[in-house]
């Protein structure tokens, strides 16, 4: 049983995590290479303040998020005003940078040793501290982050945001600030997927670099290319694969030396059959140039 | 004759210089405010590259442009647009993933439900108000007669469909100045004499409208003023009739 609690649960923060990724690249049309180092800022930040000052889990998502959303600001004011290549770019740089700054600078984050004992998020006293309670916790995150985006995107902002990804320049010649707009879209991906580190932190209880890397924000891009972007179902049935597929593996016994390999071959194989056959994603709206 | 005192936009000595060639050169003009002005002349002769200086595209090796006496050059596309100026392109660039009526709802000047937060925050607010524009996106739409097109794809409309959108989306905007670049070119002549009445309607409406063409028979039926462009400048200018009808003018820049 846990184990099913368990794909619920990294089902719920991937949704989250992909989600911030869909704003910025199937709303916006910027391809983004540092969403898992927001990811991982959010997860550093929430453990931080979880052990060493005591936070309450739900402060420190809060404050995870401002953090993020004022780093992101590092990427996004200088390299927004550039046009396509130099933005995704700017966001390897920032990604490469975040990974050697948790790797690297050893008093705060322990560097390769990675941070143990985690406290488990709390409220008075229920302690979210297994896998069927944690389940609880982050399937009310993964529902609240979907509905407030879908609130976001379903007044004229997500229509701006969309046709931004369309063109541009026709939307800055219609009166509309479209460097601002492509900030504060990012600053949102970089939010949420603050929540999505903060949650899986507080759920593994241990963290360290190697889950943060680059790798991780181009399987991000993969996926959701997979999945489809511009809407809110593409990245629920990318996250579904994401996470169901090694399990798939698993079930045909193939050892996991050898699985994990066969799964980043599988990725790559439905992502060429996709990107020819259908452009958009399995479910998306959002076709890449 | 002082023809500025009542020239809405105002170019003086604008020039524009790509890889050592002055796409626009000098150039020194007025655009009469509610007039139908027309650039013509051969490919190549700078007025696109006007209109990408005028919209803000561009910014200018020298000289300047006024709106209503602001300065604009050098100002953001954006802040140019909210001024009042709004543009049709020649490749008309409608937003193909995007419904014809949300099209023209991005169009709208009005800023209800820019703000993410207002989503949340003020939700009821925003979703009345984007019914009343939906409403009123409807009706540009049944004035350039797409109606029954609302929720399909811009990428699933004809080629003149798009344009008639990217027309309707233009008049969303609410601009007073319309820049159109070739109105009339690709589509059947039919759908010619309909957005030429409907630049009429502009006019009409109080708009001044500068227009690039090709189709002399378009520039003599709408254009209440004509400035012929080549090589960069304006080689002459005048009613149309006069510019048309101009024999060095026709075998040199017309070719007819």
């Amino acid at each position: 049983m846990n184990y099913l609690f368990h794909i619920l649960i990294m089902i719920g923060i991937y949704s989250i995590f992909i989600q911030s990724l869909n704003i910025v690249m199937g709303y916006t049309g910027l391809v983004s290479l540092s969403q898992a180092a927001f990811y991982g800022i959010g997860a550093y930040a929430t453990a931080l303040l979880m052990i060493n000052f005591n936070v309450n889990f739900f402060i420190a998502v809060l404050i995870s998020i401002v953090i993020t959303v004022l780093l992101s600001f590092i990427v996004s004011i200088p390299s927004l005003r550039l046009k396509g290549d130099y933005f995704i770019l700017a966001t390897l740089g920032f990604q490469i940078i975040i990974f050697s700054i948790l790797y690297n600078w050893v008093e705060l984050t322990r560097g390769p040793y990675g941070i143990p004992g985690i406290p488990s998020p709390q409220i008075a006293n229920f302690n979210f501290d297994n896998p069927s309670k944690f389940l609880v916790l982050s399937t009310i995150f993964a529902l609240l982050v979907n509905y407030i985006l879908y609130l976001i995107t379903s007044i004229k902002f997500g229509l701006i945001l969309k046709s931004i990804r369309e063109d541009e320049i026709v939307v800055s010649t219609f009166g509309k600030n479209t460097t601002r707009f492509k900030i504060i879209s990012f600053s949102i991906g970089a939010g949420i997927a603050a929540i999505a580190g903060s949650l899986y932190a507080t759920y593994v209880t241990y963290i360290d670099p190697t889950s943060f890397t680059l790798n991780e924000s181009i399987l991000l891009v993969t996926i959701l290319s997979i999945g489809g972007s511009g809407n809110i179902i593409g990245p629920i049935v990318g996250t579904l694969i994401l996470i169901l597929l090694p399990e798939f593996l698993r079930f045909l016994e193939i050892p996991d030396s050898i699985a994990a390999n066969i799964r980043i071959m599988l990725y790559a194989l439905v992502l060429i059959l996709i990107l020819i056959y259908k452009p958009q994603g399995i479910a998306g709206e959002y076709e890449p140039e | 004759m002082n023809r500025n005192n009542y020239d809405i936009l105002t170019l003086k000595n604008l020039t524009k210089i790509f890889g050592g060639v002055a796409a626009v050169d000098n150039v020194n003009i007025g655009f009469r405010k509610n007039y139908i002005t027309a650039l013509i002349g051969p490919n190549g002769a700078g007025k696109t590259t006007i209109f990408n200086l005028i919209s803000g595209i561009y910014n200018p090796t020298s000289g300047e442009i006024f709106f209503n006496k602001i300065k604009i050059d050098n100002l953001p596309p954006y802040r140019i647009a909210q001024l009042g100026i709004a543009r049709l392109y020649q490749d008309i660039r409608v937003f193909r993933k995007l419904s014809v009526l949300e099209n023209i709802l991005v169009a709208f000047s009005d800023t209800e439900g820019e703000n993410f937060l207002d989503g949340i925050l003020k939700r009821r607010k925003v979703l009345d108000f984007q019914k009343q524009q939906i409403e009123k996106a409807k009706e540009y739409i049944n004035f350039v007669g797409l109606d029954g097109y609302e929720n399909q794809l811009a990428e699933n409309l004809s080629y003149g469909q798009q344009k008639l959108l990217a027309i309707a989306r233009l008049m969303a905007t609410n601009a007073e100045l319309l820049l159109l670049d070739e109105p009339a070119s690709g589509i059947h002549p039919e759908l010619i004499n309909k957005i030429s009445n409907l630049i009429l309607d502009l006019k009409e409406k109080g708009k001044t409208i500068i227009f690039i063409e090709h189709n002399i028979n378009v520039v003599l039926n709408i254009a209440d003023w004509v400035y012929l462009f080549d090589e960069g400048k304006v080689v002459a200018f005048g009613l149309p009739e006069e510019i048309v009808y101009d024999k060095t003018t026709r075998e040199v820049y017309l070719g007819v």
